[in-house]
């Protein structure tokens, strides 16, 4: 038996097929089954290629008129980041804005209220309180609690 | 042309969707069988064409430039197109069944040249077309199809020769097993 022509089927274009190729797939297909049928689909498939190559569509007399409006529709437009950020710009910086003030408030107000550590650390000691040796005048209450602690 | 067009000339663009549509449409044709699908593809492709007309050096010719972006948009439309499912003997009408048979037992040539045939065989090969994948049916169209050298199909598509090759190997073993089906052979 002599070699498939399977491979010729599928490695070359049906249409472009020399009346050589032709001849030994022929010649091969009148004793292989598999062979003979794997060519008459080959023809098939050639011939429906064929139909429907054949068909083709022209532009329309309005077809530039459109391609002109879609392009000036898609430059007034621009691209999509731009749109989106006409709509929602605005919102987005005020929004950004209020975060800044509400940050820049919190911080400030957070810095007068609370005491630092470095006036805590400025407490009386008892022997001031006893020697009343320190700057300003002590309520009672400070020079109390003061000395209690040192007993403790 | 293509610099006044790049540079904003309405008219320059015009000219050129005016003398290059006919080819866009010729090519992308042969992707769709819908009109307005064609026409959305090439509208596509001008609109692209309009974007890139700086890459444009006028080494190559135009009309091959508008190929390369008419393939490459049409198998990109494809490739986002849903596939449809694989046909069988059950999905073909009384004409297509016996466009069929006759055509595989060698009926008369003469016999299938009619107008309205060639629609009945147009028409079922768009179907077997749209379950293969859409590099089958790129290289089906333009190596079968179209006669196009594997050398310009590999420049249109930005693949190497040897995958071209393969694609279209490949691409009619399925086609072959997909009218095989159909045939319930």
């Amino acid at each position: 038996m002599s070699e498939h022509i399977i491979n010729i089927l599928e490695g070359t274009r049906f249409a472009s097929l020399s009346d050589n190729d032709h001849s030994r797939i022929r010649a091969h297909s009148a004793t292989c089954e598999e062979c003979a049928r794997a060519y008459k689909l080959a023809s098939v498939s050639a011939s429906m290629l064929e139909n429907r190559m054949v068909e083709t569509f022209e532009p329309s007399p309005f077809f530039h008129t459109r391609v002109l409006a879609a392009l000036r529709e898609q430059q007034n437009e621009g691209p999509a980041f731009a749109r989106l950020w006409r709509a929602a710009g605005a919102l987005v910086s005020s929004m950004a804005a209020a975060v800044v003030l509400f940050a820049v408030l919190s911080f400030a107000v957070f810095d007068q209220t609370l005491p630092t550590d470095a006036s805590l650390t400025t407490a009386y000691s008892p022997e001031a309180v006893i020697l009343n040796d320190f700057d300003e005048e002590q309520t009672d209450g400070q020079v109390l609690s003061t000395l209690y602690a040192a007993d403790e | 042309m293509a610099k006044l067009a790049n540079a904003g000339n309405e008219d320059a663009f015009a000219e050129i969707v005016r003398r290059y549509s006919p080819r866009v449409f010729h090519f992308a044709s042969k992707f769709f069988r819908q009109r307005s699908l064609v026409e959305e593809a090439a509208q596509e492709v001008f609109l692209k064409a309009f974007t890139q007309l700086g890459s444009f050096e006028g080494r190559g010719s135009m009309e091959g430039w508008f190929t390369r972006i008419t393939t490459n948009t049409c198998l990109n439309l494809l490739r986002s197109a849903k596939r449809r499912p694989e046909m069988t003997v059950s999905d073909l009408s009384e004409d297509e069944s016996g466009w069929l048979e006759s055509k595989y037992s060698g009926a008369a040539e003469e016999e299938f040249k009619s107008s309205e045939r060639s629609k009945v065989a147009a028409d079922l090969t768009e179907r077997v077309l749209e379950t293969m994948s859409p590099d089958d049916r790129l290289v089906l169209t333009l190596v079968d199809g179209e006669d196009a050298p594997v050398k310009e199909v590999a420049e249109l598509t930005g693949w190497s020769e040897s995958k071209v090759k393969v694609q279209a190997f490949r691409a009619r073993k399925r086609m072959r097993e997909a009218v095989e089906k159909l045939l319930g052979k």
